[in-house]
């Protein structure tokens, strides 16, 4: 009997060449490969205003938030979790961000406390619940991003909140040589965590506890403890992408970032990030929210109406997400 | 007597094994019919080849007295073969009644409809419940029902569809003595009342308690069939495990050290599994644990490594009491455990074969959890180059996926990661488990030789033979404790089965 598994197991592992060939050119340049396909056929489609560095600057920076998100959400897949609360995490830090301003903190001060300190304890709240409950991921997010937004509402009395110290959006919303400095945010978290996963043993222990959580306990791995680090990673950046939202538009709205955590799970997932966990990579997640970003600018700029854009964006995850299962080598991270 | 069914000359092949091996066996009306055999000797197979799952690659199969070659499920269900698995099939949400005709749900018509008929299931349930002795309302959901009840409800399922022949496969396994005293009770009254049972068991003494014949399977071959109440134990355990390759025996010249490696002291699980449990192990010397599954030597084991909660109790490594209440400290104290599945808790199918390895040691060398030291690529390669050549592990590069490997070279591979960490006391539970006959005297080798390098090796296995061939003493485990130690010299598969059976 087990003999038989065996057999029917290495079989299924042993593809054809010509199919491994291309599982392996998919996994490896995949996404990217999209990303490029996508940026010459906008720029066919719309020469004169797609190519310019303005257009292409823009780009980056609406993908900005976006990526962030989607870093912070690729760890929470990665140990076969999710986090649906980003959104409301990116609306309370950037509220209380704001309002701490208005009731005199110094933005610095702000930045650090209401963006990355509370974005740090929403997620440890998220992973300490499911530490607490044993539950899925999914369950205790669902439930957080109705709570997180529910604080935001009541302490903002629903209202946005705008009016305070312009050096924030200076500086936040600013350009350094020309780039945007959120742009530059974005680049550096995604760099960071880059070098977390894949040169550090933290980073090598989160990919095992996603592969086999029962063979990481037994490995020594403390799950508990690694969950909650990777909720905690998830919910500064969420913070860090409240920040930046309240400084590009100079005011904290309680309705921000509603439904981002559909468009932050799709660039994980377009990004080659496996549902299943232990398999993704930060450069891809990257590359997912560029292929959003530029998906929604030629749209934009072609003037189709933003209804079509989430057709078009719901085909893309669905699109990706079966050509991963399909060539994607399971067995490689 | 009639044999309600019989079968003769049964072969059952499996890519590169053979199962059973002219098999003969039949089953009368009336009568309690004990199969047994040790793990493996082929009893599900057979079962499964009676009620149609798996077909037989030659033999012939009687039912009444139409002969076939091979059964259908739908065949020898409408015969009335009915398999009760150890792992009960009942549905928790769903009434006693409706359990009962459950798939086969009678119906009448009303309003010209074909609805469920609920006074046929009442009165046909009571019957069945009655021939069980199962006291309950019929519409009580069975989640709240008691295992036992459950067994109960499972056999009035079968007789409800009009049964002949009742297969019960391990059915005391999880029943308390009061509840067992009273399945048989069960058992006596379908006996009279014409049912015929196969008996599935490891439990000797139930055997004449309960059995009328007794036949006895052997790594795949029927050994004898025998009268069930006058058989000695001696007579039916010999005939369990006699066996016609005989086993070498680690060398008896070999001197265990004089010091004291490993000890674990009165250790308890705070759940219960575990008793009161102490023994010790010398140096150079390898410790077997024998026991029938459940006797609970792998929650032993967790135990000692950590995953599971002690109470009270002291575990020394080398003179220093570790006492690990998690598997990272039992790790940091130089403790491993290669558990019994490799596939769930042993190898981490997103990584290299290198990568597997490298893990425990990167994790044992951190000074804590969480680091952000750097991970250092040039001695993850090392290790799977070294560990490849010394375990001898067939793969075409260390970095390879582990899932390519077959199961002997994963399980190697799992030790090396051990073995990376620089552990000095190895657990290995069901070290050879799915891995197929050369790796398995391959890793037999390499315990030996970390019992020579003066490691601990502890092993837990349900092979016997394996035990004999590679331990130096035997500790018979039963009930959540060690009920005897053997040396290896004294220890037989007969005296331990005895131990363990009791």
């Amino acid at each position: 009997m087990i003999q038989t598994e065996t057999a029917v197991e290495t079989a299924a592992v042993t593809p054809s060449p010509a199919k491994r060939d291309f599982a392996q050119l998919w996994q490896n340049y995949g996404t990217f490969g999209v990303l490029v396909i996508l940026l010459v056929l906008s720029s066919a489609l719309s020469p004169q205003y797609f190519l310019t560095t303005d257009n292409l600057l823009q780009v980056l920076l609406q993908s900005s938030v976006m990526v962030l998100l989607a870093c912070g959400v690729f760890f929470t897949i990665l140990i076969a979790g999710i986090d649906l609360s980003v959104g409301s995490m990116l609306a309370l830090t950037g509220m209380v961000t704001a309002q701490l301003m208005m009731a005199g903190c110094p933005f610095w001060l702000a930045i650090l406390l209401g963006g990355v300190l509370l974005g740090g304890l929403l997620g440890a709240v998220n992973g300490l619940l499911v530490n607490l409950t044993g539950l899925h991921p999914f369950i205790i997010t669902l439930g957080t991003v109705a709570i997180y937004r529910g604080v935001t509402l009541i302490i903002s009395n629903a209202a946005s909140v705008f009016g305070f110290d312009p050096r924030f959006g200076d500086i936040i919303a600013g350009r350094v040589v020309g780039v945007p400095v959120p742009v530059l945010i974005a680049l550096v978290v995604a760099g960071v965590l880059w070098f977390v996963t894949k040169y550090t043993r933290l980073g090598r222990n989160i990919y095992a506890l996603g592969g086999n959580a029962q063979a990481a306990y037994f490995s020594g791995i403390n799950v508990k403890l690694h969950t909650l680090v990777v909720f905690v990673i998830s919910g500064i950046c969420a913070g860090i992408a409240g920040v930046i939202t309240v400084a590009r538009t100079s005011a904290a709205e309680p309705n921000a970032g509603v439904g981002f955590e559909t468009f932050a799970i799709a660039s994980a997932i377009i990004g080659g990030t496996s549902f299943f966990g232990g398999r993704g990579k930060i450069p891809g997640v990257v590359v997912g929210g560029l292929i959003i970003g530029v998906i929604n600018n030629i749209l934009n700029l072609l003037n189709v109406q933003s209804y079509y854009q989430q057709i078009v964006m719901g085909a893309l995850i669905i699109a990706a997400v079966t050509v991963d299962k399909f060539f994607g080598k399971k067995n490689a991270r | 007597m009639v044999a309600l069914v019989a079968v003769k000359g049964i072969t059952k092949r499996f890519p590169g094994t053979v199962a059973l091996q002219d098999v003969s066996f039949d089953i009368r009306a009336g009568e309690v019919h004990v199969l047994l055999g040790e793990n493996g000797a082929g009893k599900s197979t057979l079962m499964k080849i009676l009620s149609g799952i798996y077909q037989p690659t030659s033999g012939q199969i009687t039912l009444g007295d139409t002969t076939y070659e091979q059964l259908t499920p739908n065949l020898s269900k409408a015969y009335g073969i009915r398999l009760i698995y150890q792992e009960l099939s009942v549905v928790d949400y769903l009434s006693i009644e409706e359990n009962l005709f459950i798939g086969n749900l009678p119906t009448c018509k009303k309003w010209g409809l074909n609805v469920v008929d609920r006074v046929t299931i009442r009165k046909k349930a009571q019957e069945a419940m009655r021939r069980v002795g199962l006291k309950r309302h019929p519409a009580m959901l069975v989640g709240d029902l008691s295992i036992s009840e459950k067994q109960q409800v499972e056999i009035a399922k079968a007789l409800a569809s009009d049964a002949r022949v009742i297969i019960m496969d391990e059915p005391t396994s999880s029943l308390t003595d009061e509840e067992v005293a009273h399945l048989f009770k069960v058992i006596q009254e379908l006996k009279a009342q014409g049912i015929g049972l196969v008996y599935i068991s490891h439990k000797l003494k139930e055997i004449p308690i309960v059995g009328d014949r007794v036949s006895v399977l052997k790594d795949g071959r029927y050994v004898g069939t025998y009268d069930a109440r006058t058989t000695s134990t001696d007579k039916l355990v010999a005939a369990m495990v006699g066996r016609e390759i005989t086993h070498s025996r680690p060398d008896p010249t070999r001197e265990a050290g004089a010091s004291t490696v490993f000890a674990v002291d009165k250790v308890s699980s705070k759940d219960g599994r575990v008793r009161d449990v102490s023994f010790q192990l010398r140096q150079g010397e390898i410790l077997g644990f024998a026991g029938l599954i459940g006797s609970g030597r792998s929650e032993l084991m967790e135990t000692i490594f950590g995953a599971r909660e002690r109470n009270g109790g002291d575990i020394t490594l080398n003179g220093k009491v570790i006492n690990p209440d998690s598997p990272y400290a039992a790790i940091k104290a130089g403790l491993a455990l290669v558990t019994e599945d490799r596939r769930h808790t042993g190898f981490f199918h997103n990584f290299s074969i290198a990568e597997n390895i490298s893990i425990l040691p990167m994790l044992k060398t951190a000074h804590r959890q969480l680091s952000l030291e750097r991970i250092d690529f040039a001695e993850e390669k090392q290790f799977g180059d070294d560990y490849k050549a010394r375990l001898r592990i067939r793969c075409s590069s260390p970095a390879q996926n582990i899932t390519e490997l077959s199961g002997g070279n994963q399980q190697k591979a799992i030790i090396a990661k051990w073995l990376a960490a620089k552990s000095d006391l190895f657990i290995f539970d069901e070290p050879t488990r799915g891995i197929d006959v050369g790796a398995k005297s391959e890793i037999y080798q390499i315990l030996r030789e970390l019992a020579d390098a003066g490691k601990g090796i502890i092993v837990v296995s349900s092979e016997l033979p394996e035990l004999l061939s590679v331990c130096d003493r035997i500790a018979v485990y039963r009930n959540g404790s060690i009920a005897e130690v053997f040396n290896n010299a004294d220890a037989t598969e007969e005296n331990i089965m005895h131990v363990a059976t009791a």
